[in-house]
């Protein structure tokens, strides 16, 4: 992997950036801050300003405001160097038609480092696309230039791969594929940047995210700190709802139950009380079918979060 | 690395910028088509005329008909060149890649010079070719005509080739400041074929004219051509101020496309 000198604690981060195109604010005073060596997802609804901050921080527009720091570079200025170290695809990847695969890395290759051209095989063949790499690009599919988009990236080596929305149009199967470099790359120590509004393929991707709405990160940190999983709840499917409600709710363990028909909806005192609460449902002659922690899931924090944001707008 | 450093194309960067116009098959038909060609298809019917009916036909090559068949040269390339400089300038930008060069850290002066470069080794070739072939024919053909000597040859042959650079110029640098391929082409060739020779014929307009590039270009034309190679009215001008002319214009598109690809958003 191509490694920048120094290794800061966070890849990526910024302080007060700020975008504003004539009166319109796209990117409000956000402080990012990407730890390495994870798959760090940037979710947002559409128009959040998800696409500005990555082009800011690519180089591709200038920032009205702020500070960012790209592998503990400062950007623009030591930019040269920063995005030696990263590969990035900026919104649906783009190639010359008229060239070849491989020639389309070729053109990138050149205006990488020396090394870069060596290392058009190796991507090409990672991705799987060997086989087509001396056709027109024209003749891919979607799925293919999503892939050749990452061989494209994997020239250089990078520290840092920075993904924007790069599950657009992809059938199940490319998803999966892509899920799967994802993690692949994670576990070779880079980093993955992955800006989306699919909620559910950050939640199954990523490690740790950032939701940003309206220009803003409202929060960031862990999947599972943000949903939080705590276990507190259990979702409980008994053949005695009627009994079963009793004997819980009488437990100390147990701050309260509700019942929605088909199951039951235990709130604990105690994260740990679990398997006491079965034991004593079992001892009571009750049949119990079902015993899970309810999670949060990304989703109810996220339009938790969005919509708090829109009210207070 | 210094910034000066960084900013000059390396060899690896030019030569891939000359793989995307080579591998467009329509750029190299129309550019061979507009230089090679016309000068082909040109000395091929004079010479057909010539042997159908020599009494009313002279001979294809001489003097005369190589000033006729440089200032074609001239004129098409002309246009081949405003076809290349925008495919060059602007090829990036239309197929959405330019983003995609300027994310691996690489100057934007780099890629700028680079692109100029390459096409410049794109299209002189087949300006070389076709005005090697035009001497070849001139001299060949000469027969009864008196043929243009060594000398003539390489002055006419610098006149073309200069002002083919000099709207290639022009053109790449319109092209990256208007970002787009067709419409670059468009303002000049309607700049170049209506709008240059107007104003030039326009003789109330007196000294004004001489700021027009056509007007020194033509001026420039070696003189023993005679009015072979001229399109239009001959306006006086020195040397001097028609290289100040065509170094302000080309410099000025240089310039402000250079600015304009360095400050874009990408």
């Amino acid at each position: 992997m191509n490694t920048s000198t120094s290794l800061p604690e966070n890849i990526v981060e910024t302080d007060g950036l700020t975008k504003r195109f004539g009166e319109r604010l796209v990117v409000r005073d956000v402080e990012l801050r990407v730890p390495r060596g994870v798959a760090f997802g940037y979710l947002g609804p559409n128009g959040a300003g998800k696409t500005t901050l990555i082009r800011m921080l690519l180089g591709l527009t200038a920032a009205t405001s702020g500070e960012m720091r790209l592998l503990g570079l400062p950007v623009p200025a030591r930019r040269a160097e920063a995005l030696a170290c990263v590969g990035a695809i900026v919104e649906e990847p783009r190639f010359h038609g008229h060239l070849t695969g491989r020639e389309n890395l070729q053109i990138v290759a050149a205006a990488r480092d020396a090394d870069a051209s060596s290392r058009i095989d190796a991507s090409i063949e990672r991705v799987g696309l060997t086989a087509r790499a001396g056709d027109r690009v024209s003749t891919y599919s979607l799925g293919m230039r999503q892939r050749l988009g990452i061989a494209r990236c994997l020239i250089a080596d990078p520290e840092l791969l920075i993904l924007d929305e790069p599950m657009n149009g992809l059938d199940p199967a490319g998803i999966q594929e892509f899920r799967g470099f994802v993690r692949d790359f994670v576990a070779e120590g880079r980093t993955i940047v992955l800006s989306s509004h699919l909620l559910d393929e950050v939640e199954k991707t990523c490690d740790t995210i950032a939701i940003v709405d309206q220009g803003r990160i409202a929060v960031q940190g862990s999947i599972d700190e943000l949903r939080g999983v705590d276990g507190e709840e259990l979702t409980l499917g008994v053949d005695d709802p009627t009994r079963a409600r009793a004997l819980l709710a009488a437990e100390r363990s147990v701050r309260s139950v509700s019942d929605n028909g088909h199951e039951l909806r235990v709130a604990l005192v105690d994260p740990a009380a679990a398997a006491h609460l079965n034991r004593r449902l079992i001892e009571a002659g009750i049949a119990v079918h079902r015993l899970e922690p309810s999670q949060a899931t990304l989703e109810q924090r996220f339009l938790e979060i969005t919509t708090r944001l829109e009210n207070a707008a | 690395m210094s910034t000066l450093a960084l900013s000059i194309p390396t060899p690896r960067l030019v030569s891939a910028d000359l793989l995307k116009l080579g591998r467009r098959r329509g750029l190299v038909a129309v550019t061979g088509l507009l230089t090679v060609g016309a000068v082909v298809v040109t000395y091929a019917v004079m010479e057909l005329l010539h042997v159908s009916n020599s009494a009313k036909h002279g001979p294809a090559g001489g003097i005369t008909n190589l000033g006729h068949v440089a200032a074609l040269v001239a004129l098409l390339g002309a246009v081949a060149a405003a076809i290349v400089a925008a495919t060059a300038a602007a090829g990036d930008l239309d197929a959405l890649v330019y983003r995609d060069l300027v994310v691996t850290g690489r100057s934007r002066l780099a890629l700028y010079l680079s692109r100029i470069t390459a096409g410049l080794l794109f299209l002189l070739p087949f300006v070389a070719a076709a005005y090697a072939l035009t001497a070849a024919a001139a001299v060949g053909f000469a027969a009864s005509n008196p043929a243009p000597s060594a000398s003539l040859l390489a002055t006419t042959a610098a006149w073309a080739v200069l002002g083919v650079t000099f709207y290639y110029l022009l053109g790449f640098g319109l092209a990256c400041l208007l970002g787009s391929r067709s419409y670059s082409i468009g303002v000049l060739l309607a700049f170049r074929l209506a709008v240059a020779p107007l104003i030039a014929s326009i003789s109330t307009l007196g000294v004004v004219r001489e700021l027009v590039p056509v007007v020194g270009l033509q001026h420039l034309a070696p003189a023993a051509l005679g009015d072979s190679v001229r399109m239009g009215p001959d306006v006086p001008i020195s040397v001097a101020a028609t290289a100040a002319v065509l170094v302000a214009w080309a410099g000025a598109a240089l310039l402000l496309g250079a600015r304009r690809d360095i400050t874009r958003d990408a």
